[in-house]
Order: structure tokens, then C-alpha cells, then sequence
């Protein structure tokens, strides 16, 4: 709703991804690219229709059922970062591992270090977000997203805030991630460069899936 | 431990908010430490002084008095204590009694000399056997002459003296001859010549006792003509006749008879009868005057009791009035505290929305959120509240050796003069803690609503 006005974001949307997919959605500002991501991403529930993840009509799970399987089954990349200020770069990593609670503090430490290396961050365990370039704060938050293993990866315009440079990267950083871990990754942009990287494009239009393209 | 971390470094991040919140949790826990220490050791310090030198436990006076008699008041006239014989002895042979004293008060005039001329002069004062009063009540220190030792008389406050001089132009001076004028209950003059036996200093409550001076029992019974024929001395058929007129008006004509017969008067001696209109009963333990007065009540005297502060009035209360004007400031301070704590709590919570929306985007419940929020409030409110029961605890500790210097005029209000000797307590100290924890609760209820209603959309939306 925008005011009293309803506005359908999205409109008789039809989409599968398959598990271990790398997938770009398109599509210009309005069209619909982030509400259909927070539907896969558990935190926008459809007026009408379903949202199916690994066998889950997720729509019909409370706000407790959901908060828990977003923790369990889902990792989010934002095209601010979104980075937990007052943690330093491993905590800020570790935090997801801290709300499932099932692992020691040495498997944890493990598993973050596991990523850090993989982001090549290493050498800014104690840093703050603030004293990290875009490109690293973007990298923490994808080794952040990576850390629980989860079943699927959504990244809003992943790029957005970066120079082009570095958003190749970040884009490159990610696709070899989802080769290396089999992680079904997805991100939303705009942008027809960074698209080119996806295996496929999913293009909106006015909330509508305006065409479908396969890059394999 | 994760929720810690955050509120501890969120707390860190607005370092100027939180110190001005830090403040006034700890001035505020200083003065419910301080305040209520000082008042507990006020109210105990002058229930001590007025018990051991005024009131007693109870004070006993005659049941058909309409008001209730105070040391600190001059609500005459009082009527006289019945059956003070028969009240004396049942009070001593109470285990728990300590001692008693009986006394009264009233005022009269002092005539005095003036070169050649005569002055009188207003005369407030206390009637006292001398010797049981002094045993009992040490409350004033003498100037000059004794308590009313060297023979009858009156005493006069230092006080009393200097404004006699001022107002009147007269200066007692001990071994100086007075009289006393009085009403008596016949509506006439009395003129009672006596001497001044002594100037005194009162110790305590001097704005009370400066104006309030001493007559012995003895003198008063003359002043006020209460003085009768003993009854040992008249003839035993008179005495009969008299008895037997006491149960029925008939038998007055009794004493018609042969009790009616001439009286050698040579052959009578007087007799003191009370003129007390109050009796001050200290107990052994303060603990049993409840006991002690229900005992009493059930011995038909025609006397009634009043426990120690109801019979010092104003003066009880005085420390009780001030810590209820302690618990208002602080409650000021406390709720002014739970204002701005809940609007920076809020403002708090809008610039971190992005932040709270990821941590639910994230897998964060709500209940994690919730104790982010209790932490940050809890441990700076406590750090604070701990920071100020420890300047408050150096405070106390460090008036309790000499007791606390106070202004005279407050000190002779609150505890009769002097310095406040101060009794540590747990109670403050558990009192603080216990209103900053609710003020805590209270403030973050608001604030914690609002940021457990931010959804994980809000991380989305953060661009």
C-alpha cells in the first residue's frame, strides 16, 4: 500500500530456481526485483499465491516459524551492507553463527575464519565496519551470509553502492562461492554489466517476468 | 553474552546521552542513599532524645482530658491525673517499667522588682519533683545555681533571662527573691513568694525549651492551692462520716452527728494532693509499651495513654516530613530519568532501525532484540546507581564517627540539636537498587515495543 492507494509490486509471478542456481533478476527501478526477494527471503509475505522453498509453503509460517527458518535456510547480502556497527569484522561474521547456538566457540571461530580467508579478509578480523572500504564491508557481508551454509543466498543490488571495479569483483567473489559451496545464490541489479555474470536472467517489468534468458 | 557485547558498545556509541542519563540515575540514587539514611538516623535520633528526655515510651494523663498533653505544647488546662497513688504503684511494679516521672505545666506571671517598682513578667514552665525529673530527664545544663536541689524555687532559661532583660528591662539573678502570680481554680490572684534557684541551657530542642522553665512540685501544689488536709489527721468519727457520705448523699447527715464535733485543728496535718497533669513512662525495652499500655487501660484508673511521638506531635514528624520530601525529589529526579531514557531509548531505536531490521533479517526472534535494549538500560542504570550508592556509602561512613554536622535551626527541628549521629542500613541501599531496576523496566517498555515491531523489511529498505 502507498497510502490509500494498493499498488501490486508484483503481478501473477511464475518462477522456480533450481537448487545451486546462480540468478540475476533484472529489471529497472519499480519493477518489482526486491518484493520478490523479500518473498523468497521469508520477510514479505504475497497477498495472494505461494512462496515454495525445499518443499515449505512458507507463507502460511508465523513471524516465530519464519524468524527461525530465515536463520536456518536463508543468507542475505544488502546493497548497504548492513553490517552490525559495534562488531569488528569476525563478530559481524560470526553473529548468525551466535543465533543458531549449536556450535562451540571453537567451531565457530573455525567456521568464521573458513570465510574470512575466503573473502581474502584476513588481516581486518578487528576492524569496524566504519574503517572498511565498501568493497570489504560488501565482503563481510557475503562471507557473513555464507557462514550458516545456507540453503539459498539473496543479494539486493549487491553492487549498487560499490564503483564498477569493485562490484566485477564482488559479482566474482560470489559466482565462485556458488560453484565452490553449491550455494543457490540470487541477486536483484539493474545493471547490464554486472547481469552478464549470472547463469540466468529472470527480467521484470512492471511486475511481470518480461522474459526469462539462460546464459549456459 | 552476544546481547551484552552490543549493548555495551551501543552504550559506548552515544556516550554523551548516556553519561547525562548516567548522571542523573547516580544523583538521583545518591540522594535516596544519603537522604534515607539521614532521615532513618534522624527519626531514630530524636525518638531517642524525645523518649529519654521528654515523653518517656508513654506519657499517662486523666481520661476525661479532651486533648492529648505534649511536653512541646502548653495545652492547658489540663485536668489532674486521678488516682496517682494507685497509678504510681501499678507502673513501678510493671517489670518492664524503667522509671516514671510526673509532671505538669502551666504559666503564671513573675512579679519582680524594677527599681523600686514592680514588672511582671510571663513565666512558662514545667512543674517537677526536682530530684525524680533530674534522675530521669537529663535535658538541660545548668548555668548557674543547681536543679532546684538547694531547697523550692523556680529555674529560668538562659534564654528566658536575656529576653527578660531585653523585653523588660529585668535580669534574674540566682538566689533572687520572685513571686509567683497565679489564677487560681476560684477565679482569685495568687501570690506565691519564692526564689530563683538556678539558670539552665536547655539541651535539646532549645526553639521548644528556651521559653519553657522549671517550678518544683512542692511550690506549684502552693501556687495553685493543691494542698488538702490528710486524711490520717482528722478525727476517725469525721473520717467515717466522710466515708460514709462518699457512697450515699443520705449519710451526710452523719456527719450531723458526733463526727460534726469541734476539730483540733493543731491536731491536723496537710497534705500534697497531685497537681500533675501528666506522667512520663520510660520503659526498659521500647518494644513492650504496647503491652504495658493495654495492661494499664485494663486497671480502671480514669487514665488514658499516649505513645511517645502522637505526645511530641509536630517534632516526631519532622523526620518523617522530610523523608517524604526525599522520596518526592527523588521520585522528580527518577521520573525525569524515565523521560529521557525512554525518548533517547527511542530516538535510539530510529537511528538503528536498518540495524535491528538486519539482525531480524538475520534469524534474530524478538526476544533477542528485547534483551539488547533491557541490557543497555541495565547496565547503564545500574553502573549508575552502583556509582552512586558508593558516594553515598563514602558519605555516610564518613559522618558516622562525628555524626553529621547539620545548621543548628535544622538540627534542633530534626533531632533536638546537635550533630546527626548516622545509622548505616542496608534499606537505602535496597530501596535504590530496587527503584532504578522499575524505573529501568518502565522506560524501556515503550521503546522496546517500538523496535520489536521492526521488521526485517526495514533492512531491505535501508539504502
Amino acid at each position: 500500500m502507498l497510502g490509500d492507494t494498493r499498488v501490486d509490486a508484483l503481478r501473477g509471478v511464475s518462477l522456480a530456481i533450481e537448487k545451486g542456481e546462480f540468478v540475476a533478476i533484472a529489471g529497472p527501478s519499480g519493477s518489482g526485483k526486491s518484493t520478490i526477494l523479500n518473498m523468497m527471503g521469508c520477510i514479505d509475505n504475497p497477498s495472494d499465491g505461494k512462496v515454495l522453498i525445499d518443499g515449505t509453503e512458507v507463507e502460511h509460517l508465523n513471524d516465530t516459524e519464519l524468524t527461525r527458518y530465515r536463520r536456518v535456510k536463508i543468507g542475505f547480502i544488502f546493497q548497504s551492507f548492513n553490517l552490525i556497527p559495534v562488531l569488528n569484522v569476525f563478530e559481524n561474521i560470526e553473529f548468525p553463527l551466535l543465533l543458531r547456538r549449536n556450535l562451540s566457540r571453537r567451531e565457530r571461530e573455525k567456521t568464521v575464519m573458513r570465510f574470512v580467508e575466503e573473502v581474502q579478509l584476513s588481516d581486518r578480523l578487528k576492524n569496524k565496519p566504519n574503517e572498511l572500504s565498501g568493497g570489504q564491508r560488501q565482503r563481510v557481508a557475503i562471507a557473513r551470509a555464507l557462514v550458516t551454509n545456507p540453503l539459498i543466498i539473496l543479494a539486493d543490488e549487491p553492487t549498487a553502492n560499490l564503483d564498477s571495479a569493485t562490484g566485477h569483483k564482488i559479482i566474482e567473489l560470489m559466482k565462485s562461492i556458488n560453484e565452490v559451496e553449491k550455494t543457490t545464490l540470487i541477486f536483484s541489479t539493474h545493471d547490464a554489466h554486472i547481469m552478464e555474470h549470472a547463469r540466468r536472467v529472470v527480467n521484470l517489468h512492471d511486475g511481470l517476468v518480461a522474459g526469462v534468458e539462460s546464459r549456459e | 553474552m552476544i546481547t551484552v557485547k552490543i549493548a555495551l558498545r551501543s552504550l559506548a556509541r552515544r556516550k554523551s546521552r548516556m553519561i547525562l542519563i548516567a548522571l542523573l540515575v547516580a544523583f538521583g540514587t545518591l540522594l535516596l542513599v544519603f537522604g534515607t539514611t539521614l532521615t532513618r538516623s534522624a527519626g531514630i535520633a530524636s525518638r531517642s532524645s524525645i523518649i529519654h528526655n521528654f515523653t518517656g515510651d508513654f506519657i499517662v494523663y486523666a481520661a476525661k482530658s479532651r486533648e492529648i498533653p505534649s511536653p512541646f505544647a502548653f495545652n492547658t488546662p489540663l485536668p489532674v491525673v486521678p488516682n496517682l497513688d494507685r497509678l504510681k504503684a501499678f507502673l513501678l511494679a510493671q517489670p518492664e517499667v524503667d522509671t516514671i516521672v510526673p509532671y505538669a505545666q502551666n504559666y503564671s506571671l513573675l512579679s519582680l522588682d524594677l527599681k523600686g517598682s514592680k514588672v511582671d513578667v510571663p513565666f512558662i514552665f514545667y512543674a517537677v519533683p526536682p530530684a525524680e525529673y533530674a534522675k530521669t530527664f537529663a535535658n538541660v545544663k545548668m548555668v548557674e545555681g543547681d536543679f532546684l536541689s538547694s531547697g523550692p524555687g523556680i529555674l529560668i532559661s538562659q534564654y528566658q533571662n536575656d529576653h527578660y532583660e531585653k523585653r523588660y528591662g529585668v535580669r534574674l539573678k540566682v538566689g533572687q527573691d520572685v513571686t509567683v502570680l497565679a489564677l487560681s481554680s476560684g477565679g482569685g490572684v495568687n501570690a506565691y513568694p519564692t526564689k530563683l534557684r538556678g539558670i539552665f541551657k536547655p539541651l535539646y530542642y532549645e526553639n521548644v525549651f528556651n521559653y519553657i522553665n522549671f517550678m518544683d512540685m512542692a511550690s506549684y501544689s502552693q501556687v495553685y492551692n493543691f494542698t488538702g488536709v490528710a486524711a490520717g489527721s482528722l478525727p476517725a468519727a469525721l473520717e467515717k462520716g466522710l466515708a460514709a457520705a462518699q457512697q450515699s448523699e443520705d449519710s451526710i447527715f452523719a456527719l450531723a452527728g458526733p463526727a460534726g464535733a469541734p476539730i483540733d485543728t493543731s491536731k491536723l496535718t496537710s497534705e500534697s494532693i497531685s497537681g500533675y497533669t501528666m506522667v512520663a513512662v520510660v520503659l526498659k525495652d521500647h518494644r513492650t509499651s504496647d503491652v504495658v499500655r493495654a495492661r494499664l487501660a485494663a486497671q480502671g484508673l480514669e487514665v488514658k495513654t499516649s505513645p511517645w511521638d502522637e505526645a511530641s506531635g509536630f517534632f516526631a514528624r519532622v523526620a518523617s516530613a522530610l523523608e517524604a520530601f526525599i522520596w518526592f525529589a527523588t521520585g522528580l529526579i527518577f521520573l525525569v530519568v524515565a523521560f529521557i531514557l525512554m525518548n533517547t531509548l527511542i530516538i535510539s531505536i530510529i537511528e538503528r532501525t536498518a540495524e535491528i531490521g538486519t539482525m531480524r533479517a538475520l534469524g534474530s526472534e524478538k526476544s533477542f532484540i528485547r534483551r539488547i535494549f533491557l541490557a543497555e538500560t541495565l547496565i547503564l542504570n545500574l553502573s549508575a546507581c552502583l556509582v552512586g550508592m558508593a558516594v553515598g556509602l563514602m558519605l555516610v561512613l564518613g559522618t558516622r564517627g562525628s555524626g553529621l554536622p547539620l545548621p543548628d535551626t535544622i538540627s534542633q527541628y530534626l533531632v533536638g540539636g546537635g550533630p546527626l549521629p548516622m545509622v548505616l542500613s542496608p534499606w537505602p541501599f535496597v530501596t535504590a537498587l530496587v527503584v532504578v531496576a522499575a524505573v529501568s523496566f518502565t522506560a524501556t517498555i515503550l521503546p522496546i515495543r517500538l523496535a520489536t515491531r521492526i521488521t526485517p523489511l526495514a533492512a531491505m529498505n535501508d539504502r
